[in-house]
């Protein structure tokens, strides 16, 4: 398991993936503390200062609604921070427990491992696409369907850890031990996946940001008063011309913060068990 | 490899089937009764009536899917609440921006991807491996509809090089010149997938670089271009191979984003406007034609791959 002393070890010498944690950790404390930092109510409307230029009072400028480009970009981390660890737990929880128990139980694993199978004949954002056309816009269910998406991978996945460790000598000792199913499958074969998990975590967080843009953008994510980043680049991208700030401070902030898991994400798979490492893709 | 392929489309069988269960059930899923569903809100009860009779609607639910699988056997995907015209023929008007969109694409995945990645491979830890790796990196995190707007804005607002929007089929005038409208669109739907193939065969060829095949030629005396190329490259292509299944689920994927930012009459776009329009027939018919695509294209890699790897075909 990795232990927060080894999480130095895992970053040393690694300077973009340092920079890449510090900036996930400003993301955070900006969710966490917006309503405190931002200067505007994000949904407050201001007719008068439509498109403003960034500057003060307005630091990154105002969008056609007269709203507070900046406000609305702290409370849009939230979004991010909510989505991104969302999705997460829903793609760990569903396809995590589904991979795991397909490995440990085989018969089961036949039936449940082919309707993964048949789920991964759906491409990522068109399952998401027709998740969202059953669903009403909000924010649960952007969350859910995008979890849904990345289910699948993670059950393949975990199916195929799960399987090189089932045949390890220290489950067969557990088992020799008298030990219950669900004591081998979450107090032997669990904890030495940890590790691999939070890499998988992190790209599925990576991943969560673009796919919520990408819905975002079309018309089918979040509610589009929402103030997320996807939102923000999707409503105002017909003022590009005029106004071509309104793009590229959202824009940046997705970049910047899916670069950032993403080499956080490669850094940490770099550490792990050398037998996980080929289990997962990420970029 | 004979047995192997009978093998793998044997299996394929029940996949298929079940993909287009989930897709049949897809119109069951949406609140409201079916046929209203499928004809849209201008229809009157005796169409309704009518459509129940002819696709079984009152019959129980596997009577319907098998009614349903049949029609679609025969071509008939139903029709388009929108247009008025067969599903078929509304994808098919789709289908040419969206292949040809697919094909360019490829062609500049192939064309950067590749020899980029040998050169980061070659050249591990130096700094133009950090300056392409890290590179790939940032360009698989971009949002594509962004990077569309973006290059939008550059070359087609600012420079005026290149048009922004819409695609004239290539039947039309201009003829082959029209492909300059799929230029930008291309090259944004490459961008993301070209980093992943990138890192994909620098990955695979660091792999292969620590083979013992690798170490005599090198001992040889061979030179290191040559070994990079023939003995390293040609085996890394087995795995790159094998990703060209997912590239294309991320092709599928990401041009509904481009086809939407350029405005192009793609197969892509058609989903999303057809989500917006409650065109049930066609998001169906869509996903249907694209699922059944993707399985076939797995296979064909899968089959790809046993053959440039015949210890895949023993297993």
């Amino acid at each position: 398991m990795m232990a927060v002393a080894s999480i130095r070890s895992v970053f040393a010498g690694r300077t973009f993936a340092q920079i890449g944690l510090v900036w996930l950790a400003f993301v955070a404390l900006a969710a966490i503390f917006s309503p405190l930092i931002a200067p505007f109510d994000p949904y407050e409307i201001d007719p008068i200062a439509r498109l403003t230029e960034p500057g003060w009072p307005h630091l990154f400028g105002t969008d056609h609604f007269g709203r507070d480009s900046f406000s609305r970009a702290l409370y849009g981390a939230r979004m991010t921070v909510l989505i991104g660890l969302g999705a997460v737990i829903v793609a760990l929880l569903t396809g995590g427990l589904v991979g795991m128990l397909s490995a440990y139980f085989t018969r089961l694993g036949h039936v449940l491992m082919r309707g993964v199978d048949v789920l991964m004949a759906f491409p990522a954002l068109l399952m998401a696409l027709v998740l969202m056309t059953l669903l009403e816009r909000s924010v649960m269910n952007t969350i859910i369907v995008i979890g849904v998406v990345y289910a699948t991978t993670t059950a393949r996945i975990l199916f195929g850890m799960t399987l090189k460790l089932k045949g390890e000598v220290f489950v067969d000792a557990a088992v020799c031990s008298g030990a219950g199913h669900a004591s081998i499958l979450f107090r032997h074969i669990l904890p030495n996946l940890v590790s691999p998990l939070l890499v998988q975590a992190s790209f599925i967080f990576a991943f969560a940001q673009l796919q919520a843009a990408a819905l975002d953008f079309l018309g089918l994510g979040l509610p589009p008063e929402v103030p997320s980043w996807g939102n923000m680049l999707s409503e105002e991208r017909i003022y590009v011309t005029r106004a071509p700030w309104l793009l590229i401070f959202p824009g940046a902030l997705i970049i910047l913060s899916v670069f950032s898991m993403n080499l956080v994400g490669d850094a940490m798979r770099d550490s792990i068990d050398p037998r996980f490492k080929d289990d997962i893709a990420g970029v | 490899m004979l047995f192997y392929t009978i093998k793998r489309l044997l299996a394929l069988i029940p996949t298929l089937l079940a993909a287009t269960m989930l897709v049949f059930l897809f119109v069951h899923l949406i609140p409201g009764d079916p046929a209203s569903i499928l004809l849209g809100d201008t229809a009157t009860p005796e169409e309704v009536a009518a459509l129940t009779r002819e696709l079984g609607l009152d019959e129980p639910l596997w009577t319907q899917y098998l009614i349903w699988l049949g029609n679609v056997l025969q071509g008939d995907l139903g029709t388009s609440v929108f247009f008025g015209t067969p599903v078929l023929t509304v994808i098919a008007d789709g289908a040419e921006t969206s292949i040809l969109l697919a094909t360019m694409t490829m062609v500049w995945i192939v064309l950067f991807g590749v020899p980029i990645g040998i050169v980061s491979a070659m050249n591990k830890g130096r700094w133009i491996d950090q300056i392409t790796s890290g590179g790939a990196m940032l360009f698989a995190s971009i949002p594509t509809f962004w990077l569309g707007l973006y290059l939008i804005l550059l070359f087609a607002v600012g420079l005026g090089w290149l048009p922004s929007s819409g695609f004239p089929s290539l039947t039309d005038t201009g003829g082959v010149t029209n492909l300059r409208y799929l230029i930008l669109p291309s090259l944004t739907l490459a961008a993301p997938n070209a980093a992943l193939i990138i890192r994909l065969v620098r990955a695979s060829m660091l792999d292969v670089s620590r083979e013992d095949h690798v170490r005599t030629a090198r001992a040889k005396g061979l030179r290191p271009s040559r070994v990079a190329i023939r003995h390293i490259f040609r085996n890394a292509l087995i795995s790159v191979t094998a990703a060209f299944g997912f590239t294309f689920a991320a092709l599928v994927s990401e041009a509904v984003v481009t086809e939407t930012v350029f405005s192009l009459p793609g197969i892509g776009r058609l989903v999303v406007q057809s989500i917006l329009r409650r065109d049930y027939p066609v998001i169906q018919g869509v996903i249907l034609v694209i699922v059944v695509l993707y399985m076939f294209i797995n296979l064909l890699v899968d089959l790809a791959y046993a053959r440039l790897d015949p210890r895949i075909s023993l297993k």
